[in-house]
């Protein structure tokens, strides 16, 4: 079946293909393993790329073939990334508060360490008791199985409610956005039980792994990112094609139809809904330990909206035009905002990259929008019918 | 007489505008019946009611041998009890081939996971390819349906309905826009899925209902004027002022 699914679908292979060269070939440039090319930090930027790869080719089974305008996946991103992270720094300030405790005539008893690491985590917020949320911090696996558990009840509880209202269009954006508005707002509160707007930080330090180079655990994320990616790629390309395919996609086109033809809608939505919220917590969980810090910042509104102007740009309804847009935009942006781009002086104005970087990206996606509906991955398809 | 589907009594207002008005109809199991009637008569008010996209205020909608009510079930849970639609606009699915549109209606289980896991199999496969060959569309299956002609859109989806392999077949208005010879094959088709099923056909056309010969019914203000052949309802005087006489009332 495996034989026959890749064989229907060349563009995974290609896909895998050229994910498995560029893996190589950054590998093997890498201060960790390679020549020292690249360095650590743009290893981690291209790690972290490779997330928000991840969650554009959910976004694009989402909205590109079930035609759902998700606004709000980044914060099933931003609940993947808290997960983690309440573990990464639970535990490291764990080992802290152990060593420094450590040189005590008398061991500490248990209370005295957890009153400790409460406070170290919950000083900055004036508080040093650990919220109920934190109960499962001290398990790595049950916080990895927040990852997936928590964006997954949370986009089948929102989707439920909203797919059986019969929510669609525009005002299921509208309400995706307010959720993820919500959460943000939620978060950047003080008694949130995440550290307000502090966020959780020192994420890049991974417990037990202190005496390990940055160079090698950037190196081990970005490849263990890249597993992921293709996991994912090979995953959502089995869920769109076939009759799930067919089905999905008759829902984006002429949702009526389906549904007389004894389709359920609502449960199609809420299957599709859910296994990209799945997927997205699971890019957040790889993403901000690369990145080192998650504050509610980032489930802002906006990041979900970036998120659809990077599918937008790289092309609906096929997933490596997802990747593309991801990972081209993403780049750019950051090449542009961390002040790669030469500022232009005009006399009387100097443009700021960092500041007219977003006039640019709103206007190539209303450029895009208007002559390139198809995005850059649609450009592949002229590729294949002149070669063809 | 065992009835298929029982409408009584019912009503539907929208905004006070009675679209429906104590409308009681009857189908057999595999008759032809054509529904005319001049424009918001409440023929498609009246498939919509019975494929559960409208509810009615008052009255029963009986389906079956089982008696079961039609009212308060969901559209899918209709359809998958055995009523097809046919939409007066055609609407396949243009993005996907012939096949896949075929595939997506054929009677199979309906369920995410279920679709999830679905495997091809030869007997599906040979079902498309008859009911390509009925509608004509036998060498087309591997065409994107949003290239084929109007009239064969229109096929493709009696198709579509035929696969889901129906008790009752709704059919809004399939001849619109058609050319003669389209019309003649429309009539076949329906004609032969009558034998083993119910259609029940919406039209405004009087010469594509005499090619059905079948008995008609008449809907005007959303309750039925006359019923009977064709020959006998336009006799019939008050469907005559309905029809022509407009200004009697």
């Amino acid at each position: 079946m495996e034989n026959t699914f890749i064989a229907k679908n060349p563009s995974v292979l290609w896909f895998l293909a050229a994910l498995g060269l560029f893996t190589i070939g950054v590998t093997l440039m890498s201060e960790a393993a390679g020549v020292g090319l690249i360095s650590t930090s743009f290893v981690k930027t291209l790690g972290k790329t490779l997330c928000l790869c991840l969650i554009a080719i959910a976004m694009d089974v989402v909205w590109g073939y079930c035609g759902i305008l998700s606004l709000g996946h980044f914060a099933f991103f931003g609940i993947g990334g808290y997960a983690i992270g309440m573990w990464l720094m639970y535990a490291r300030t764990e080992g802290i508060v152990l060593d420094s405790l450590a040189s005590q005539v008398i061991p500490p008893t248990p209370q005295e360490v957890t009153d400790a690491i409460g406070n170290q985590i919950f000083g900055v917020v004036g508080s040093s008791e650990f919220p109920v949320i934190w109960a499962f911090a001290d398990s790595l696996f049950l916080q990895l199985l927040m990852v997936v558990l928590v964006p997954g009840l949370l986009a089948l509880v929102f989707g439920w409610l909203a797919f059986r209202s019969r929510v669609t269009g525009v005002y299921l954006s509208i309400l995706t956005q307010a959720m993820t508005l919500a959460l943000s707002l939620y978060l950047f509160q003080n008694d949130s039980g995440l550290r307000g707007n502090n966020g959780l930080s020192g994420l890049q330090n991974i417990p037990g792994f202190e005496a390990v180079p940055q160079a090698t655990v950037s190196l081990v994320f970005f490849l263990v990112s890249a597993a992921a990616l293709a996991a994912g790629y090979l995953f959502f390309a089995w869920v769109v094609s076939g009759k799930m395919g067919s089905v999905v996609q008759g829902i984006r086109d002429n949702e009526a139809r389906v549904r007389f033809l004894g389709y359920h809608v609502e449960s199609y939505k809420l299957f599709i809904f859910t296994i990209t919220a799945v997927v997205s917590g699971i890019a957040g969980a790889l993403y901000y330990p690369q990145a080192g810090i998650i504050n509610p910042g980032e489930i802002a509104p906006i990041a979900s909206i970036y998120l659809a102007v990077w599918v937008a740009i790289g092309g609906r309804g096929r997933l490596y035009g997802a990747v593309i847009g991801a990972a081209f935009v993403s780049l750019l942006s950051s090449w542009f905002t961390g002040g790669g781009a030469p500022d232009i002086p005009l006399g009387f104005y100097t443009i700021q990259w960092t500041d007219w970087w977003l006039v640019l990206l709103g206007f190539s996606f209303v450029v895009v929008t208007l002559f390139f509906p198809k995005g850059i991955g649609g450009l592949f398809d002229k590729l294949v019918r002149k070669s063809a | 007489m065992s009835m298929l589907l029982e409408v009584s009594g019912v009503t539907v207002s929208f905004d006070g505008f009675r679209a429906i008005n104590n409308l009681s109809i009857n189908f057999a199991e595999a008759e032809l019946r054509a529904i005319i009637g001049p424009n918001g008569a409440g023929k498609t008010t009246f498939m919509d009611i019975v494929t559960g996209k409208t509810k009615p205020d008052e009255g029963k909608v009986i389906w079956g041998d089982k008696n079961l009510s039609l009212l308060g079930m969901s559209e899918s849970q209709i359809a998958m009890e055995g009523i097809g639609r046919k939409f007066q606009k055609p609407t396949v699915f243009e993005a996907q081939t012939v096949r896949q549109n075929l595939a997506m209606a054929l009677k199979t289980p309906r369920g995410p996971f279920a679709v999830l896991m679905h495997k091809k199999t030869a007997k599906n496969g040979a079902r498309i390819e008859e009911i390509a060959e009925e509608i004509g569309l036998l060498d087309s299956l591997t065409v994107t349906a949003g290239v084929l002609s109007h009239g064969q859109k229109q096929w493709l989806e009696i198709g579509m309905l035929l696969a889901q392999d129906p008790r009752l077949l709704l059919v809004d208005e399939p001849a619109a826009g058609m050319t003669v010879e389209e019309r003649e094959k429309t009539t076949d088709i329906l004609k032969r899925a009558a034998k083993t099923r119910a259609v029940v056909v919406v039209e405004h056309d009087m010469a594509f209902v005499r090619r059905l010969d079948c008995k008609v019914t008449v809907l005007h203000e959303g309750s039925v004027l006359a019923e009977g052949s064709l020959d006998h309802v336009t006799a019939d005087q008050t469907v005559i002022d309905v029809y022509l006489g407009r200004g009697h009332a």
